[in-house]
């Protein structure tokens, strides 16, 4: 995972310039790119931080870049820049779930804070992405069995409705169920139960 | 040919007749020469015959010793005597001496007892040798010239004793032996063996070539020949004469002919040339359209051609000894043609001819011309009278049509707005100029001169494309100048366009036209003006363009400067900084000020020249000149535009040209909206009226597929268009600029389809 960055992408040098000189003011760390091909070409899938896109640009504007991350399953919160008479695009791009849109010319401490929401936003975002990943890690450690027994358990059966459908004997339903609360490290079925629903987002 | 033939064959016969005549004339001639000339020769040799017996005997007595020198002398002389062809008598030892010698004449060339020749001494050698009797060849003796001799051998038994000779000169045996009658008719003359003439009778008479004849003379023989040759006597002249007279009757014959023959050929060429003028004649009349008819002194008619039957329909034969009524008189004209054939018999015909109707055999009736012409027969006497009939029907209906088609002529050319003359080109008259023409130039106009009639309007012929005078009539028709012109004394400008032609006399002649073009031109100058206006409108829209990117190009460097500057702000107050970074920043915010005061100037110095002219502005005038420029497209899309505006509505306070635009772009847009409606239903409606106390409301209302409902707002956002080729900024600007006019523009749906777009405008201040 690389450090969470701001990637602005904006044809306008001097708005690039200025942008990365007052974020870092901030302390924030910044990437510039000239266009969104430029920021395709860029692109990896741990990008973390935020996208900062410029809406009219030549070329592939700022929705069509919008569209090719959300076809890459980019979870990369993004704020259009929108100038005069762009309202009617940005609000379309609002409508897929775009982060935010703040117009030209924008209130620095408007922009700062956008940017920060996102950012703890995508951090956020991030380690919840932590978790599931540690849920599913610990489900995929379970054995056949055992994964049937936890399915059961989950949707609240009790340990010897287990034992009769699975045909087996209660004393076994139990040593797996322990088995189970052990690898998935949980200490209470809810916390089992809140698990299983992580690794399954 | 075949008098020819005849007369070479009468020819060659006359001359084989003369030929024949002449061949048998010679032959007997010929015939009685053989006869003369076998008795000459007979005669000769019965004289050298007896002249041998004699020799022989004398020889024989010699050889007995009988005979002695007196009695030799005396039987010689004696026989010589009687004989005088012989020249001597010579008797001639064995010893080759003469022992004794007679001669006709004194002196004897042998008396001496020598041979005086050769051939004398060769012919005694050849009688001792043989002891037979010969004859020697020819010499020449000095008195008696050719001679030869006869020697018959004396001998007894073998035993050689002399001999007897016997001298024949040659022109003794002419002068003794050839009787008188002989020598007349013939030439007798001897040649020896090479052809040389030894003795002749006389040469004095030409010789008859042709007819002559040889033969050899032997005895004496050794080659001596006799040849005889008949004179050309008189009488020849008589024999020639029928044949002179065969010879010049058959000239007489033969030149006659010939000209009997000219003659024959100058009659066959008479008659050749009187058969072609007959047929040339008769194919003329046969050719003719006119019709002729002859009638006598007593109405009858004596002749009619063949046009004249035909045109009638009846057969000549049907025609011929006819008189009145002809059949050829329609019955309800009988008394005017009665009267005519009175006046024309009794020679009182107008001479101009007189129109009549005639009728078909068939019912029909035509109209003919008749002109009576007196006939006179070959001796000068006035035999009737002839008349040629001309069918006018065709002319009649010809005339007719030319008529009309010169009145349909006129009626076009003075229905023409457009001034039409033609000129003659060497006096400039005026030959045809019409109604619009003389509209303006004056109704005389037709024979004076146009240069002066038209000169408040008319072309420099300098200016030409060619001298007009000097185009063939194969040259034409050829354009020479076209210009426009104002006419001085009325203004109005024509288009004249100027044509050499072809007129109906065959000469080359000028043609002007002159259209009136001053509403085109009036036309196109309000067009040029509508035209520049359109281009202030243009900026206008540009402008409007501008106003929309203006607002996001300013953006960026306003941005960048607020970026900058707070990016400052916030180093300065976290103290934490260096200063030289703040100084780039601040560099790098003042060149983005820069940037934003030169687009600034930029859009300030574009909108100067486009500065909005708002005056009072009469609503219906600027709808009627806006209607002006879309009705072209009305009238390809088939939609009618109906105008609805009260009298009294006040005036607007706005830019006259904007607006105008504004209302345009509506209504093109309206137009094309209905391309989907049926051609019947393309109607627009423009309609103005009063909105409230202080607006105008100007409605377009169009008939077309109208506007889904929730799109109505997006139709102003700038780039939004539905046409393939549009820019999406009409609507958008038109909405600036009816809110710069601090109007509004909106649009809702025509309850009855298609939509209605309404603007609303200030009244102006009073």
């Amino acid at each position: 995972m690389t450090e969470p960055r701001v990637h602005i992408i904006d044809d306008d040098e001097a708005m690039r310039d200025s942008l990365k000189w007052l974020l870092e003011s901030r302390g924030l760390e910044v990437e510039l790119y000239p266009s969104a091909e430029a920021f395709l070409r860029a692109f990896s899938s741990d990008f973390c931080g935020c996208l900062v896109l410029d809406v009219r640009m030549p070329g592939m504007t700022g929705l069509d870049l919008y569209e090719q991350l959300r076809a890459r399953a980019s979870t990369l919160p993004v704020i259009f820049i929108t100038g005069h008479g762009d309202v009617p695009m940005a609000v379309s791009a609002l409508k897929q779930g775009a982060a935010d849109f703040i117009e030209k010319p924008f209130n620095d401490q408007d922009m700062l804070r956008l940017i920060e929401a996102c950012m703890k936003q995508d951090r956020a975002a991030a380690s919840k992405r932590a978790e599931n990943a540690i849920a599913a890690r610990r489900l995929e450690s379970l054995t056949q069995r055992e994964r049937e027994v936890l399915d059961l358990i989950v949707v609240g059966k009790l340990n010897k409705q287990i034992a009769d459908e699975l045909g087996i004997s209660i004393k076994t339903v139990e040593v797996h169920r322990s088995r189970v609360m052990e690898k998935m490290g949980a200490n209470s079925v809810a916390e089992l139960v809140q698990l299983v629903l992580k690794s399954r987002s | 040919m075949m008098p020819n033939v005849a007369v070479a064959v009468f020819i060659l016969a006359m001359i084989a007749l003369v030929w024949l005549l002449q061949k048998r004339e010679f032959d007997q001639q010929m015939a009685a020469l053989r006869r003369d000339v076998q008795w000459a020769e007979q005669t000769l040799r019965l004289h050298m015959q007896s002249d041998r017996e004699f020799l022989e005997e004398i020889a024989r007595d010699a050889a007995d010793g009988g005979v002695s020198n007196p009695s030799f002398q005396a039987r010689a002389a004696q026989y010589l005597a009687i004989n005088p062809h012989l020249s001597s008598i010579t008797w001639i030892d064995a010893a080759k001496a003469v022992r004794n010698a007679v001669m006709a004449t004194s002196g004897n060339h042998a008396a001496n007892g020598s041979f005086a020749h050769w051939e004398q001494t060769q012919g005694f050698m050849a009688v001792r040798g043989s002891n037979l009797p010969i004859y020697t060849k020819t010499y020449v003796s000095e008195r008696f010239g050719p001679t030869f001799e006869f020697l018959v051998p004396i001998h007894r038994g073998a035993n050689f004793m002399g001999a007897m000779v016997a001298a024949y000169p040659l022109s003794g045996m002419l002068d003794h032996l050839v009787p008188a009658w002989f020598s007349e008719k013939y030439h007798l003359s001897f040649t020896d063996a090479g052809g040389k003439l030894l003795a002749a009778n006389s040469t004095a008479q030409p010789l008859n070539q042709g007819l002559n004849y040889s033969m050899n003379f032997d005895p004496p023989g050794n080659g001596m020949q006799m040849r005889i040759a008949g004179y050309r006597d008189d009488a020849d002249l008589v024999k020639t004469l029928p044949v002179a007279l065969i010879t010049g009757l058959s000239f007489l014959v033969i030149w006659s002919l010939w000209s009997l023959r000219n003659n024959l050929a100058r009659r066959i060429r008479a008659e050749d040339a009187l058969r072609a003028e007959s047929n040339f004649r008769k194919a003329m009349e046969e050719s003719m359209p006119t019709g002729m008819r002859a009638i006598d002194m007593q109405g009858r008619i004596t002749y009619v051609n063949a046009a004249f039957c035909k045109m009638v329909g009846h057969a000549q034969a049907d025609l011929i000894g006819v008189t009145a009524p002809f059949p050829y008189w329609p019955p309800e004209c009988f008394a005017e043609h009665e009267q005519t054939l009175t006046h024309t018999l009794a020679g009182d015909a107008p001479r101009g001819g007189i129109e009549a109707r005639f009728l078909r055999k068939n019912g029909e009736r035509f109209d003919v011309r008749v002109y009576e012409a007196p006939l006179v027969d070959a001796s000068g006497r006035q035999a009737g009278w002839m008349a040629s009939i001309h069918d006018i029907t065709e002319q009649r209906r010809a005339r007719a049509e030319l008529e009309a088609s010169h009145q349909r002529f006129m009626t076009v050319l003075d229905g023409l707005d457009a001034a039409i003359y033609v000129a003659g080109l060497e006096a400039d008259e005026i030959l045809f100029a019409n109604k619009a023409f003389k509209n303006i130039y004056g109704h005389d106009a037709v024979g004076r001169n146009c240069w002066r009639v038209t000169s408040a309007c008319r072309p420099d012929p300098a200016q030409f494309i060619a001298a007009a005078r000097k185009l063939a009539p194969h040259q034409t028709p050829l354009e020479l100048h076209d210009t426009e012109l104002q006419n001085r004394l009325n203004g109005r400008w024509y288009q004249v366009r100027e044509r050499a032609i072809q007129w109906v006399d065959g000469r080359v002649v000028r043609m002007e036209t002159a259209t009136d073009i001053t509403d085109r031109r009036n036309m196109e100058e309000l067009n040029s003006q509508q035209q520049e206006r359109l281009q202030q409108t243009s900026r206008l829209i540009t402008m409007g363009e501008m106003a929309s990117s203006l607002a996001h190009e300013l953006n960026q460097p306003l941005s960048a400067i607020a970026n900058y500057n707070m990016g400052c702000v916030n180093r300065l107050q976290a103290n934490d900084y260096r200063p030289e970074e703040l100084l780039a920043a601040m560099q790098k915010a003042s060149v983005q000020a820069e940037r934003a005061g030169k687009i600034i100037r930029r859009v300030r110095d574009f909108i100067r020249k486009s500065e909005p002219n708002r005056t009072a502005v009469r609503v219906a005038e600027v709808i009627e000149e806006a209607i002006g420029f879309a009705e072209l497209d009305a009238r390809k899309a088939g939609a009618r535009i109906d105008v609805s505006v009260p009298p009294d509505l006040p005036a607007a306070y706005a830019d006259k040209i904007m607006i105008e635009q504004v209302l345009l772009n509506l209504v093109k847009n309206g137009i094309e909206a209905m391309h989907d409606t049926p051609r019947s239903g393309r109607a627009l409606s423009i309609s103005a009226r009063a909105n409230g106390k202080d607006f105008i409301e100007v409605n377009v209302a169009d008939r077309g597929s109208g506007v889904p409902a929730g799109q109505s707002e997006r139709l102003f956002a700038p780039f939004y268009t539905t046409k393939p080729e549009g820019m999406g900024m009409g609507l958008n600007i038109c909405r600036s600029i009816i809110e710069f006019h601090h109007g509004r523009l909106w649009m809702v749906a025509n309850p009855g389809g298609g939509s209605v777009f309404s603007f609303t405008l200030p009244l102006s201040p009073r």
